[in-house]
C-alpha cells in the first residue's frame, strides 16, 4: 500500500536538504560576492603544453617510415626560481650539461616559457635523474621526438616537421602546444590527422594543479613500398651519374624525379626526387649553412609534383589519341595504317606567304611511316603534318584549340591533386594565354601572338608547354584506363573524384601494341632494353627529350609500362640536362621495372641517343 | 483500457506541460554550455554541438516513450532489471579510464550502463513493491546491481541507488522496524568491507578528509569561488568586467557553477523553482492516480531526479564531499540525457493515460 504521509515525509527532507542549498548560494551569492571575487583576482592560473605524440606513417607492408618516441626532458620550473636559488641551478646546469654554453644557459632563464626545456635526458646518464629529485625547480615531462627510420628515401613523400608560423598557428589549432607542425609532404597534407591534442598542464603560482593527458595522434598507412622506393632512389641516382659522365654540361646534373603509380588504382608506389635530404636534420636543428647548401640545389623541391619540364615526345600520345578519335592523319594518310613519306624535314607554307623548313631529329628521315611507326621511332615529321592538319582546318575557329582540350581532359594544365602540398600545374599554351603573356610576360612571345608553328612545337611536347612527371603519369594512366582520378599516397580520408573518359577498350590495345613497339628492335627505347632479352615482348614505353633554351642539356623523359598483357605500373621517369631520354631516362626506368617483374637487377647503362 | 487515438505526438497529444519543461531544461544546458565555450562551430568536438545532437536523441526516446504503455512498462520491468545486471558485468571488461570502468565506448559517445541501471531499478521496485512480491530472487537482483556499480567503482551512483531503495520501500506500508533492521544491515557490512580492505582507503579518506580538515577539494573551492562571481543578477545581466577562473570539469559535473555564475542568485532560484514546480504537478498526479504501480513508479522516478539534483548542488557548493553525478538535462552527457528523456517520457505517458492533459 502507498502511503502519502511517508511520500510527505521525503519531500519534507528534500525541501529541508534544498533551503540548506538555498542558504549556502545566499551567503556565496550576495554576502561574499565582493570578498571572493578579490580572491579570484589575486588567483594565479597558467597553462603550459606538451606536445602530443604524432600518429605513425607506415608503408603498404607495415614498415615504420615516421615514428613518435617519448622520451624524457629535463624543464626548468621558472616560477620556483628566484634570487637565492639561481645560481645554484645555474651552476647545476653548467656542471652537469657540459655541451651547453654559458649564453644558452642565460637564456634559459631569461625565458619567457613557464617551463624552459634543457636538455633530452636519454642522452645523459641514469643518475643524472637521481640527482634532479633534490631540485625543486626542475620538473621531467616525456616529450615525443619525431624520426624518420628512413632518413633521406622519403624526403620528399613524407616531408617533416618544424616551427609553425603565424599563419600556420591560425590554421593548426594543436600546433600552438604541439610547438611543431607539419611542413611539408605527408606530415602537412595530413597534420589534422597525424598531430594529436597536446598535453595540457594548470599551474597555480608555480605548482602543478592538474595534468590533462595528450591524446596521440592518429597512424597512417600509406601506398609506398620501401623496397620499390630504395629501388628506384637507386636506379635514379645511377643514371644521374650516367648522365654527367655522357654529357659535357655547363652544370652539374643532380636534379631528376621519378613516379612508380599503379594503373588500376591511381596509387602511388614510389616516388623519388632527387637531390633529397635527410628530414631528421629538421628535428635536432638544422645550421643555417646545412639548410642554405640544400636550397641551393633545390633539393627541398619535390620535383615529381614540382619539376616543370617541357614533356618532349612523351606527349606525342595525346596528338596520337586526338589523331585516332578524330581521324585527323597527315595529308597523305586517311587512316592510322596508311604509311606516308618522312624525308627527315618539313617544309610548309601558312597562307600568310611565310614558308619554313622545319628539321626532324633524324636528318635523313625515317622513311614510310604510319602512326605505329611515328610513335615508336618518334618521327616529329608525322606529328607536325597532323598539326598542320588541323591548323589549315581549324585555324583561327572555335576548334582551333582542338589539341589543348584533348591534354586538358588528360589533366594537364591542372592539379593532379595528389595528397601532397604545393603542387604545381604546368601550362598548356594557346591563343588566349599568348595574348595574356604579351601583357604580362612580352619578353616570351612574338608580337605576332599564337601561330601555326607554335602548335606544331606543342604537338611534339615542345616550346612554352611544361608538365610535372605526376601529371604525364596520371596522363597515361588515364589513357590506359579511361579513368582520370586524382593520385594518392593515403587513401582513407580522401575524396577521389573519378572521371571517366571517352576512351574504347580497342584504342587501348592499339596504344599498348605501339607503346610495346618503342621497346623492341627498331624502337627508340631497344638500346635500353636489350638486356632484358624476350621479355621486352611485354614491356611498353615512350621516350622523350625535350630541348630547353640556352647553353641546357635536353631534358630526358621515359614513360615505362611494365606489362603490356597486364599493365600493373606505370613508371615515369626524368631527368633534368638528362640529354636523349632513351639513353638516360629509359635505363633508368628499365632498372624499376626489372624490379617490378621481380627479375635480376643489372646497373643502369647508357642507351641510345635519339631524338 | 480505452482505445486511444495515436496522434503525431502520441495518443491523444502530448502533455505540453511536461514537454515544455523539458524543453526549457534542455535550452538552459545549451546557453550554459554556450557562455563555457563561447564558440559556434559545426565540429563534433564543440560541446554545444554534441549537446545539442544528445537533445534531438533524448528528444526521440522522449517521444517513443510515450507510445509505450504502462501496463507495458510494468510488464518489461523484470527484463529490464536483467539487462541491467548483465551490462554492469559486461562494463567490468571494458577499458579503464581515469581509474574506472564505467562506459562503453560507442565512437560518438559513450555509454554509461549505471544510467540505465537507475531507470531499470525504480521500474522494477515500483513493480516488486505494487505487487507485494518480495521474492528472494528480486531483492538478490537489487544487491548485486548496487555492488556492481559498486565494484566500477561509482560510490556516487552507488549512494544514490542505495537511497532510491530505501526511499520506495519507506513511502510503501513496510514497517519501520524492519527498514531500521536495514540500515544497521548495511552500516554493519559498510564497516567489514572496510575491515577487508574492500572499500578503497582513498574512498574513506575523502570523506574524512572533508569533514576534518578546512580544506576542502581544489575542484569544490574553485566552483564556490565561481558561483560568487554571479553575484544576484549574473554575469550576463550586470555588465561587469568578465573575470575567469579555472574549474575543472566544468561541461559535466561542475555545469552548475557555471550556470550560476552565468546567471546569478536569481538564475538560481528561477531553475530550482522550475524543478519544485514540476514536483507539485508530478505529486498531485501521484495522489490522483488509482494504479499503485503508477504511485511508486513516479514517487521512484521524483526521488531519482531531487536527488541527484541536490547531491550535485550539494557537491558543487561545497556541503557534501565529491561524489561525480551529472546534473539532471544540464550536464553535457549523452547518457545521462537519453536516461532522463526516458524518464520524461514514461512521466508524459502517465499523464497522458490519466487524461492530464493540459
Amino acid at each position: 500500500m502507498f502511503s502519502k504521509l511517508r511520500l510527505n515525509v521525503i519531500f519534507l527532507i528534500f525541501a529541508i536538504f534544498l533551503s540548506l542549498i538555498f542558504r549556502e548560494l545566499f551567503i556565496l551569492q550576495i554576502i561574499n560576492n565582493d570578498e571572493n571575487t578579490q580572491d579570484i583576482i589575486s588567483q594565479n592560473f597558467e597553462t603550459f603544453y606538451i606536445p602530443a605524440p604524432r600518429g605513425e606513417i607506415l608503408d603498404l607492408n607495415g614498415n615504420k617510415l615516421a615514428e613518435s618516441i617519448l622520451e624524457p626532458y629535463l624543464f626548468l620550473n621558472q616560477k620556483k626560481i628566484n634570487e637565492e636559488n639561481i645560481t645554484i641551478y645555474k651552476q647545476f646546469i653548467s656542471f652537469n650539461f657540459n655541451e651547453l654554453t654559458n649564453e644558452e644557459i642565460d637564456n634559459f632563464f631569461n625565458s619567457q616559457e613557464l617551463f624552459v626545456e634543457i636538455a633530452n635526458l636519454n642522452e645523459y646518464e641514469t643518475d643524472l635523474r637521481i640527482k634532479i629529485q633534490d631540485y625543486e625547480a626542475f620538473q621531467i615531462f616525456n616529450q615525443p621526438k619525431r624520426t624518420y627510420i628512413y632518413k633521406d628515401l622519403f624526403s620528399h613523400v613524407i616531408g617533416y616537421i618544424g616551427k609553425p608560423n603565424q599563419n600556420e598557428l591560425i590554421e593548426y589549432s594543436n600546433a600552438f602546444g604541439n610547438k611543431t607542425v607539419g611542413k611539408n609532404g605527408l606530415e602537412r597534407y595530413y597534420e589534422n590527422i597525424l598531430s594529436g591534442q597536446p598535453s595540457e598542464i594548470t599551474l597555480q603560482n608555480g605548482e602543478i594543479i592538474e595534468i590533462k593527458p595528450a591524446v596521440p595522434g592518429k597512424d597512417i598507412q600509406i601506398t609506398v613500398d620501401v623496397n620499390a622506393q630504395e629501388v628506384v632512389k637507386e636506379s635514379l641516382q645511377q643514371g644521374i651519374i650516367l648522365a654527367n659522365k655522357s654529357f659535357d654540361t655547363v652544370n652539374l646534373i643532380e636534379r631528376g624525379a621519378v613516379v612508380v603509380q599503379k594503373i588500376d588504382t591511381g596509387e602511388i608506389t614510389a616516388m623519388v626526387s632527387l637531390p633529397d635530404f635527410d628530414p631528421n636534420q629538421f628535428v635536432l636543428g638544422i645550421s643555417e649553412f646545412e639548410f642554405k647548401k640544400l636550397n641551393r640545389t633545390q633539393a627541398f623541391n619535390n620535383f615529381a609534383i614540382q619539376g616543370l619540364y617541357p614533356p618532349g615526345s612523351v606527349f606525342k600520345v595525346v596528338a596520337y589519341w586526338l589523331a585516332v578519335n578524330e581521324g585527323i592523319f597527315p595529308e597523305d594518310a586517311s587512316n592510322s595504317g596508311q604509311y606516308v613519306n618522312c624525308e627527315g624535314s618539313l617544309s610548309f607554307g601558312f597562307d600568310d606567304g611565310s614558308k619554313q623548313v622545319y628539321q626532324d631529329w633524324k636528318p635523313e628521315g625515317h622513311g614510310r611511316v604510319n602512326l605505329s611507326e611515328a610513335l615508336k621511332q618518334s618521327c616529329n615529321v608525322y606529328f607536325w603534318d597532323i598539326a598542320l592538319k588541323i591548323w589549315r582546318t581549324f585555324g583561327n575557329t572555335d576548334s582551333e584549340a582542338m589539341l589543348q582540350e584533348y591534354s586538358k581532359e588528360l589533366g594537364f594544365s591542372s592539379l593532379s591533386k595528389i595528397d601532397l602540398p604545393f603542387e604545381k600545374e604546368g601550362v598548356i599554351p594557346d591563343r588566349e594565354l599568348f595574348e595574356d603573356w604579351k601583357i604580362s610576360k612580352p619578353e616570351l612571345v612574338r608580337p605576332e601572338g599564337w601561330l601555326g608553328g607554335d602548335l606544331m612545337n606543342l604537338i611534339i611536347g615542345q616550346g612554352a608547354i611544361t608538365t610535372t612527371p605526376i601529371q604525364v603519369s596520371n596522363a597515361y594512366r588515364a589513357l590506359l584506363t579511361g579513368i582520370k582520378s586524382n593520385p594518392y599516397l593515403f587513401n582513407e580520408d580522401l575524396n577521389i573524384n573519378e572521371e571517366n573518359i571517352n576512351i574504347s577498350s580497342e584504342f587501348i590495345n592499339f596504344l599498348l601494341d605501339d607503346l610495346n613497339l618503342v621497346t623492341n628492335p627498331g624502337g627508340t627505347a631497344y638500346r635500353s632494353f636489350q638486356v632484358m632479352g624476350d621479355l621486352t615482348y611485354d614491356i611498353g614505353g615512350k621516350t622523350g627529350t625535350a630541348q630547353n633554351a640556352g647553353d641546357l642539356n635536353n631534358t630526358s623523359w621515359f614513360v615505362g609500362v611494365d606489362s603490356i598483357s597486364n599493365p600493373k605500373y606505370l613508371i615515369v621517369t626524368v631527368v633534368e640536362e638528362g640529354g636523349s631520354g632513351s639513353a638516360v631516362a629509359a635505363p633508368v626506368s628499365r632498372r624499376i621495372i626489372q624490379y617490378l617483374l621481380e627479375e635480376d637487377l643489372t646497373p643502369v647503362e647508357f642507351g641510345e641517343i635519339t631524338e | 483500457m480505452i482505445n486511444r487515438r495515436i496522434t503525431i505526438l502520441g495518443p491523444e497529444g502530448t502533455n505540453v506541460y511536461v514537454i515544455f519543461q523539458y524543453l526549457i531544461f534542455c535550452v538552459i544546458s545549451w546557453f550554459t554550455l554556450f557562455n563555457i565555450t563561447n564558440e559556434i562551430g559545426l565540429d563534433i568536438q564543440n560541446v554545444l554541438v554534441r549537446q545539442i545532437t544528445f537533445t534531438l536523441l533524448g528528444l526521440t526516446v522522449f517521444f517513443l516513450f510515450t507510445y509505450v504503455s504502462i501496463s507495458n512498462i510494468f510488464a518489461l520491468s523484470n527484463v529490464l532489471m536483467i539487462s541491467s545486471t548483465i551490462l554492469l558485468i559486461g562494463v567490468l571488461f571494458t577499458v579503464e579510464s581515469l581509474g574506472a570502468r564505467r562506459r562503453y565506448d560507442l565512437g560518438v559517445f559513450d555509454f554509461q550502463p549505471s544510467e540505465f541501471t537507475k531507470i531499470a531499478f525504480v521500474i522494477f521496485l515500483a513493480a516488486v513493491i505494487s505487487q507485494k512480491r518480495n521474492n528472494l530472487l528480486g531483492l538478490a537482483l537489487i544487491l548485486s546491481n548496487i555492488l556492481l556499480v559498486y565494484s566500477q567503482p561509482d560510490l556516487g551512483t552507488t549512494i544514490i541507488l542505495l537511497s532510491v531503495v530505501l526511499g520506495m520501500y519507506f513511502i510503501s506500508d513496510v514497517k519501520l522496524k524492519t527498514l531500521l533492521a536495514f540500515l544497521i544491515m548495511m552500516f554493519v557490512s559498510f564497516f567489514i568491507l572496510l575491515e577487508f580492505d574492500l572499500v578503497s582507503s582513498f574512498q574513506v579518506q575523502r570523506i574524512t578528509d572533508f569533514y576534518s580538515a578546512e580544506i576542502q577539494d581544489f575542484s569544490q573551492k574553485q566552483s564556490r569561488l565561481q558561483i560568487s562571481l554571479g553575484g544576484f543578477l549574473g554575469d550576463n545581466l550586470s555588465n561587469t568586467e568578465n573575470i575567469s577562473i579555472f574549474v575543472p570539469v566544468q561541461t559535466t559535473d561542475f555545469i552548475f557553477s557555471s550556470f550560476a555564475k552565468s546567471y546569478g542568485f536569481i538564475g538560481c532560484i528561477t531553475l530550482l523553482f522550475l524543478w519544485i514546480f514540476f514536483g507539485f504537478r508530478v505529486y498531485s498526479l501521484i495522489i490522483t492516480t488509482n494504479s499503485e504501480f503508477e504511485k511508486f513508479l513516479l514517487a521512484g522516478f521524483m526521488i531519482l531526479l531531487y536527488l541527484q539534483i541536490l547531491i550535485n548542488i550539494a557537491t558543487v557548493v561545497g556541503l557534501i564531499p565529491l561524489t561525480g553525478d551529472p546534473f539532471p538535462l544540464l550536464s553535457l552527457g549523452g547518457s545521462s540525457i537519453i536516461a532522463v528523456s526516458t524518464i520524461f517520457g514514461i512521466i508524459n505517458r502517465i499523464f497522458i493515460e490519466n487524461n492530464q492533459v493540459i
